[in-house]
């Protein structure tokens, strides 16, 4: 029998400390882990939008710059204009490579004439679009053509096998984007003549017709060339086109990241003020239940265990009560994660993308880390003091 | 075998005053000796077990086993030296409630030198059988009469074939049936195979089963002649 066999026949002798400390371990591991992955789920999504866009700045109406990132982020439809002879200034400024015009369009709601409600739709321009052109060409061999649309990853045909019913006018839907967990993935593309071909049609279809501003783009999303600045270029299409505002990719989505700075923030505080409060407890719970063994100490001291031997024995105590509580809060998080997820998105309102299976392994891995490392710290204490003790004095009464 | 040097064994009591439970004891135990330790309670018997088996520190004085001096060793020296020569029989229950009548025999083999499992197994149930509880080898403490316990608790002293047996007031917990079947016990156990055994213990009838009875008063030896 060993220090950690006698361990493990141990520790099903105490209940109340095997419970606390389980628990402890449980919530430090749950909650670690937990806003681990909404931390970084939502880090991920930004960084995969970001890298969806393939922009080096985004230029809107001025005043848009939160409406764009609502969109992005969280697929809340967005409307706005800007004259589309802002595009002919911007590709004429020094250290602009290429510019392509998007349309911000959505479906309406509750409308018999449309198969889902309030949808965000970007209409892009395929001579110049570097998005999502070079992304079709290289998943169908061609672009869109009229009619055809390619949706995130929540968008599904609701009409028929591929068919999309929008204003009236059935799209056919050709492929579905990878998923970035913002709300891209409630987002459809399309063509400018798609969009056009909607709008036109829509009069007479649709219950309320889809309005297209005559020579009116949404945004305008920029490529630099290669060796240019994109803040000296930014600052110049500030200098130089009125009533635009030039977003920088780096600069994107300002609001969130200050918001989940903010969110990370709280939850260092709660998580750090939770883990101080259960190293306290379980180092108090330890001390208790160990002072009640002093006899069964003093006992396996009187039988030849060393006091390395009682030190090990219960930190392997430890150890196992926290991995079995840091074990089933991994799981309750992880299951937490996936049910929860939208609920999770929109209560804290930002966008949320699940890690890759070996990203989810290695977050597992450091809340089980830090379980096993808080239970250990906080019984090293109580664990030294009681196998240092005098084996005579621990068997007295 | 065992040799206590003007062994004094002091206890804070706090505010700087000390109670002195041992006071300058010589002693020497032969091996064989089936010696008893009798006195009052508060008299220094337990303590002086203690000191004997190396449990608790000596505030001054020497004790020698077999000539070495227990307090020169190191911890894992010393916890060695108890594990395989020294079997303990005490007077609270202290068998481990988690594990069965049979893991907690086998128990003193952990800290000893690497033996058989099967050699092991053998033995224990070998010395179950000796104390007549072959039938509760799966059976927890909970499940066995205080006599059994410490029927259980001799099985365990024997495990690693010690050379002597420390037992502290084993009897007292038990009735008079049981305490003459464990004194009994004890007896064959130093007669059939030549244990030597220290008891304590405060019934002054038991003296009847040793070789020698040590008198304690207040700390000090003050009767110790051989039988």
């Amino acid at each position: 029998m060993s220090a950690f066999q006698l361990a493990l026949k141990n520790i099903s002798g105490n209940a109340f400390r095997n419970g606390v400390v389980s628990l402890c371990a449980l919530l430090l591991s749950a909650f670690a882990l937990f806003t681990t992955l909404v931390i970084r789920g939502a880090e991920s999504s930004l960084r995969l939008t970001i890298d969806r866009l393939g922009a080096d700045i985004v230029v809107v109406p001025e005043g848009s710059e939160a409406k764009i990132e609502s969109a992005l982020l969280m697929g809340i439809p967005a409307r706005f204009w800007m004259p589309q002879g802002h595009l002919s200034r911007i590709a004429a400024m020094p250290g602009v490579d290429v510019v392509s015009p998007q349309l911000y369009l959505a479906t309406l709601t509750g409308a018999d004439c449309c198969s889902v409600s309030d949808m965000f739709m970007i209409a892009y321009d395929p001579a110049s679009d570097f998005t999502i052109q070079p992304w079709l060409e290289e998943e169908l061999g061609n672009g869109l053509r009229v009619g055809e649309v390619v949706g995130g990853s929540y968008i599904s045909a609701t009409e028929g096998e591929q068919n999309i019913k929008v204003y009236g006018y059935l799209v056919t839907l050709k492929e579905n984007l990878e998923p970035t967990g913002t709300g891209l993935d409630q987002t459809m593309f399309l063509t400018f003549d798609t969009a056009y071909d909607i709008a036109g049609k829509s009069a007479f279809q649709a219950e309320s017709p889809l309005v297209i501003p005559p020579d009116s783009i949404s945004a305008a999303l920029i490529k630099v060339t290669p060796g240019s600045d994109p803040h000296e270029v930014a600052v110049q299409i500030m200098q130089n086109v009125p009533g635009v505002t030039p977003i920088e990719s780096s600069n994107l989505f300002q609001s969130y990241r200050k918001q989940m700075t903010g969110l990370l923030k709280s939850i260092l505080v709660i998580l750090s003020v939770t883990w101080g409060l259960s190293v306290v407890l379980i180092g108090l719970v330890f001390s208790m239940a160990a002072n009640e063994r002093r006899k069964e100490l003093g006992v396996l001291r009187a039988l030849g265990a060393t006091r390395r031997f009682v030190f090990q024995s219960l930190l392997a105590e430890a150890s196992l009560l926290a991995f079995f509580g840091g074990i089933t809060g991994l799981a309750v998080a992880s299951l937490a994660i996936f049910l929860f997820r939208n609920l999770i998105m929109v209560s804290l309102e930002i966008p949320f993308l699940l890690p890759s299976p070996l990203a989810l392994s290695i977050q597992i891995g450091a809340g089980l880390l830090l379980a096993l490392f808080s239970v250990n710290l906080a019984a090293l204490f109580p664990a030294f003091k009681i196998s240092r003790q005098d084996p005579a004095v621990a068997m007295r009464e | 075998m065992i040799t206590l040097d003007e062994v004094t064994k002091t206890y804070p009591l706090g505010k700087g005053s000390v109670v002195t439970a041992v006071n300058g004891v010589s002693l020497e135990i032969d091996q064989g000796e089936f010696v008893l330790i009798v006195g009052r309670s508060g008299s220094g018997k337990t303590t002086l077990l203690n000191l004997a088996a190396g449990l608790t520190q000596p505030t001054s004085g020497k004790v020698l086993i077999d000539g070495t001096n227990l307090w020169g060793l190191t911890d894992q020296q010393q916890s060695f030296l108890r594990s395989q020569r020294i079997g303990f029989v005490f007077q609270f229950p202290s068998l481990l409630p988690t594990l069965t009548v049979l893991e907690n025999v086998i128990l003193p083999t952990v800290f000893s030198s690497k033996q058989e499992a099967v050699q092991v197994h053998d033995r224990a149930t070998q010395l179950l059988q000796k104390v007549g509880l072959i039938d509760k080898l799966a059976a927890y403490p909970r499940q066995l009469s205080a006599g059994q316990q410490q029927r259980v608790v001799i099985a365990r002293s024997l495990m690693n074939q010690p050379l002597m047996l420390l037992a502290d007031e084993p009897t007292s917990n038990l009735d008079e049936k049981t305490e003459l079947e464990i004194m009994e016990l004890f007896r064959d156990l130093h007669a059939g195979m030549g244990i030597t055994i220290v008891m304590v213990t405060h019934m002054r009838q038991l003296v009847a089963f040793g070789t020698r009875a040590v008198e304690m008063a207040n700390g000090q030896v003050v009767n110790g002649h051989a039988k």
